[in-house]
């Protein structure tokens, strides 16, 4: 097993660099997006609007954080599954995301496009929340606050463990 | 005459509490030794680097009273009450439904529930309780004067994994094997393997689903079975981790950790064959009140 240090945003270059089951410890910017947010996004694309974010600039971390506790700097946070994204993940790679971070696999129209856009698709371990909570340099709500758990929250990670399950 | 005990609504809400604080940052210490042992047999570098990082997070979950996964899931509850037991200033479903909001906001716990599931038919489609965080129970008596609750953080990306077949009564145990094999081998990584497989096999419909979810509960293995379906389970799980997808479906000897089955009668129609999963953030408990 390849333990790769990386910096987000990611180059396409490097994305040719990893082999499926790298483990990769990232650092940069992550955005969180779980299925509301998903829809949202979606539905800001097909109407021509601009985006809340750089869709090339970081990774989508699909994960609804818990509340932060005081005197904490996040909640507890993790990967939801990927596979309740994937009706939504070909037009966001169209319209340019690069890094993914969930859990289980991906449909196979979902694995073609990320083949197309020179993408990355990493999983996270489920269930490791108090473990991934070091890797959390700061986390807010970044938008859509009334859908709470689902919101998307801006995230900075400095070693989050991830590894590379499609390329 | 019986003796009528009278529990109060005090008792059983610092009891659930209490649960509740123990479970959200610890998996049962039956799966943790599951967990240490998939380690110690295990060849695979990736799944090896996963299994000591669950490990691990159970560890500092504990010492930290960290959540041990963002999802804490919905609270399911089965509530063994004793015929000679009367609770007290109130209905157990509004108990421990009290008792889940407040230890939700004691631990700082993620609200997971949409209080209307088909979220476009509401107006805050966000919305996870009224004043009261909902809670599934499942009622049944016992003799005595004990109340007995079983306990579960329930997440959903397991809960999702799970099924429920009606089979024809002349279906083969092969066929049957097959659909509780297929059932875990397909879900992969997404019910966060290793997993815990509870299978419900008789009963109708709806009995057949709680069954499967009882097996998963602790303890474990509280109900008297015949041989042969501790045989079923044991080759169901030979099987399971033959198939190989192993820690969270990237590859791996341990796939599942352990099968449970529990059985009940069913109509000479029917075959019902239920299969609910759990992952290895597997947090359960039973109280006696
Ligand atoms: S399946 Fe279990 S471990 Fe995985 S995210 Fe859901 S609750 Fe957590």
């Amino acid at each position: 097993m390849r333990i790769i240090n990386i910096e987000l945003p990611l180059k396409s270059e490097e994305i040719k660099m990893f082999t499926i089951r790298d483990k990769l410890l990232i650092s940069g910017v992550l955005y969180t997006a779980r299925d509301q947010a998903h829809l949202r996004l979606t539905q800001l694309i097909k109407e021509g609007k601009p985006l809340p974010f750089n869709l090339a600039d970081s990774a989508l971390f699909y994960c609804g954080p818990a509340p932060t506790p005081p005197g904490k700097v996040c909640g507890a946070i993790g990967p939801t599954t990927s596979a309740r994204m994937d009706k939504y993940t070909p037009l966001l790679l169209e319209n340019g995301l690069k890094v993914m971070i969930g859990k289980g696999e991906r449909s196979r129209v979902v694995t073609e496009a990320i083949h197309k856009y020179n993408a990355l698709y990493l999983i996270c371990v489920g269930g490791i929340s108090a473990l991934l909570v070091q890797s959390i340099v700061s986390c807010e709500t970044f938008c859509w606050k009334e859908l709470a758990a689902e919101a998307i929250y801006r995230m900075e990670v400095k070693n989050f463990p991830c590894y590379v399950a499609t390329i | 005459m019986t003796y009528i005990r009278t529990i109060s609504k005090k008792m059983i809400y610092d009891a659930i509490i209490d649960a509740i604080g123990q479970i959200y940052c610890q998996s049962t210490p039956e799966t943790i030794a599951m967990i240490n042992n998939a380690l110690t047999i295990e060849e695979d570098d990736v799944a090896k680097d996963m299994l000591k990082a669950m490990l691990l997070n159970e560890e500092l979950a504990a010492k930290e009273k960290l959540p041990i996964c963002q999802d804490t899931g919905i609270v399911v509850v089965f509530a063994d009450i004793g015929t000679a037991v009367k609770i007290e200033n109130g209905s157990l479903y509004s108990i421990i439904s009290q008792a889940v909001t407040d230890v939700w906001e004691k631990y700082y716990l993620r609200d997971s529930i949409a209080l209307e599931p088909i979220r476009c038919f509401s107006s805050n489609p966000s919305k996870t309780k009224d004043t009261l965080q909902p809670v599934i129970l499942h009622l049944s008596e016992i003799p005595g004067n004990k109340l007995e609750l079983h306990i579960s953080l329930k997440g959903g990306g397991a809960e999702n994994c799970s099924t429920l077949k009606m089979f024809n009564p002349t279906a083969t145990i092969n066929e049957i094997e097959d659909f509780i094999v297929d059932t875990v081998v397909s879900s992969g990584g997404k019910p966060c393997p290793p997993v815990f497989v509870g299978i419900g096999i008789g009963g109708d419909f709806e009995q057949c689903a709680i069954l499967a979810k009882r097996a998963l509960m602790v303890p474990i293995s509280p109900f008297e079975k015949k041989p042969e379906y501790k045989k079923m389970e044991e080759r169901l799980l030979n099987q399971i981790n033959q198939k190989g997808k192993g820690i969270q479906g990237f590859g791996g000897k341990t796939t599942a950790l352990k099968v449970n089955i529990l059985s009940e009668p069913c109509h000479i129609a029917s075959l019902p064959v239920a299969i609910n999963i759990d992952c290895h953030a597997h947090r359960c408990i039973s109280i006696t009140i």
